[in-house]
């Protein structure tokens, strides 16, 4: 008996293969949900949707209405909708003087104005419902700091309080809202940066638990939140070995590591 | 196959058939877990070990020995120790002009020096790594009226909690603090019995009720799994009464 059985989940994000969004929908399904998910291509989703059983949903994160079809269709294909996850995300590092405005605007439109829209399009289905588990990722990095990053760490933060707003108050409606903090996680979208010798091993030392986070972690932790045995709301969870104790390295941190590693292969 | 197959857990504070260490203590066994359950009465809990197929010893948390002959007795009956679970908790409370050195020395030595210890026994005995969990309190988010002396010994416990997690994390031990609403228990019994308290505390919570021991004890299964990549955290399950306020006295006195 899987520990998600009968519930319907919709999770958007899940367009990148082996992307976070695909391992919580994966894990999901192998919990016994049904599961929507969603994103901006339609082939990778296809896959996924036709390996769990699911249902595939196209939808641009950054336009209202794009949302707001994305819960109608779930919401219509599945019967109802018990669990959301938003796991879209733009990891932009840039140095903030050269952070432009469209560089914010597109951020903003992504990360913060996205996650206000779907919460209004979800709300009002859960409702219907009479409850539900929403899951915002989020990260490390809204508490902790890490260099070039701030148009991202902040609408990151900015999300955690809406989250925090909308569990108290539609907690009465049986709606837990809640958000789930990775560290450094290799996924598609670090891919680039484990490439470079060096790079990942200086952000190693930042883990008590001694290893960085997968998105395997995360998923267990969305199982958890998702689930009836799951009590919490309004609650921002730490799934990253420990890192909010310790830190990110520092970019000369890091140049040194890649330095070092650079040197030792040549 | 359960959460806890071929685990050992120690779990101290299952002292009646209400409390949080019992529930947790019936939750673990039904995920597969050996437990060793522990309070300050010898014969209740035996009994309360007999119930429920577990073991069960004498063990004030005030006093480091006991603790250290816990962890021995998990090692010595089950073979290791992976999983240590403190609720051992006493009700203190007065308003800071009426607050006595005596009130402040009791409460720490359960609640903070008490916790310490318990962290620093078990996780001498984890030789595998594990997890560590201990409680805090909603007390320690929103600031409670005449509870000065119990949630400042839990909020250093959880300090503590974090500092532990930051140096046991290479042993593999991971260590976090559960912090539970207002819940019903035998130590919060008497608060329960009134229609006037319970609504005052309700109002606050946005989900609507209060949690129960379950609830704690569901929390506590995750956190011991290998499921939770989680360390140096405290864990609110407060129906995200977090997020509001306890009523004052005058509201419901």
């Amino acid at each position: 008996m899987g520990r998600l059985e009968g519930k319907c989940a919709l999770v958007v994000g899940a367009a990148g293969k082996g992307n976070m969004g695909q391992v919580i929908a994966r894990r999901f399904a192998a919990e016994g949900a049904k599961v929507a998910v969603a994103g901006r291509k339609m082939d990778p989703l296809n896959e996924l949707a036709s390996d769990i059983g699911g249902v595939a949903i196209e939808c641009e994160f950054t336009d209202r209405e794009s949302i707001f079809a994305m819960v109608d269709q779930a919401t219509d294909a599945m019967g109802r909708l018990d669990i959301a996850v938003n796991a879209t995300g733009w990891g932009l590092l840039k140095p903030f003087l050269e952070t432009t405005d469209e560089d914010f605007d597109r951020m903003v439109a992504l990360q913060l104005r996205g996650p206000f829209q779907f919460l209004q399009a979800l709300i009002p289905v859960m409702e219907r419902n009479r409850g539900g588990s929403i899951i915002q990722i989020s990260s490390a990095t809204a508490t902790i700091m890490f260099h070039d990053h701030s148009a991202y760490m902040a609408t990151k933060a900015g999300t955690d309080h809406m989250i925090r707003t909308i569990a108290n108050e539609f907690g009465a409606a049986g709606i837990r809202a809640n958000s789930v903090s990775p560290g450094v996680t290799e996924t598609p979208m670090t891919a680039d940066a484990s490439a470079v010798p060096g790079l990942m091993d200086a952000f190693k030392k930042g883990y008590p638990l001694g290893r960085y986070g997968t998105s395997e972690d995360i998923a267990a932790a969305c199982v958890f939140l998702a689930s009836d045995e799951c009590f919490m709301t309004g609650e921002n969870l730490q799934v990253n070995g420990g890192l909010t104790l310790r830190g990110n390295p520092s970019k000369a941190d890091i140049e040194a590591s890649v330095a070092a590693a650079m040197a030792g292969a040549s | 196959m359960g959460r806890l197959s071929g685990k050992v857990a120690v779990i101290l504070g299952a002292s009646d058939d209400r409390s949080m260490g019992y529930a947790t203590a019936r939750c673990f066994i039904g995920e597969g877990a050996k437990v060793v359950i522990a309070a300050r009465r010898e014969g209740a809990v035996k009994a309360l070990a007999q119930k429920l197929g577990a073991e069960g010893i004498a063990c004030d948390i005030t006093q480091e020995s006991d603790l250290e002959s816990l962890a021995a007795h998990a090692v010595k009956t089950f073979g290791k120790l992976d999983i240590a679970v403190n609720y051992a908790g006493i009700e203190t409370g007065s308003s800071i002009l009426d607050v006595t050195a005596e009130e402040l020395r009791k409460s720490s030595d359960v609640h903070f020096v008490g916790t310490t210890l318990f962290i620093k026994q078990m996780a001498r005995a984890m030789t595998g790594g594990g997890s560590i969990i201990t409680t805090s309190s909603l007390t320690v988010l929103v600031q409670a009226p005449g509870f000065a002396s119990y949630a400042g010994a839990k909020g250093g416990a959880d300090v503590v909690a974090r500092i532990a997690a930051n140096e046991l994390g290479e042993k593999g031990i991971r260590v976090n603090s559960i912090a539970p609403g207002f819940t019903k228990s035998a130590m919060t019994e008497a608060y329960f019995a009134s229609d006037v308290v319970r609504n005052a505390f309700l109002k606050e919570m946005p989900l609507g009720r209060f949690s129960t021991v379950e609830d704690v004890a569901e929390t506590a299964l995750w956190l011991a799994s290998d499921e939770a990549f989680v360390t140096g955290q405290r864990i609110d399950v407060t129906a995200g009464q977090a997020l509001r306020r306890v009523p004052l006295a005058s509201e419901y006195v």
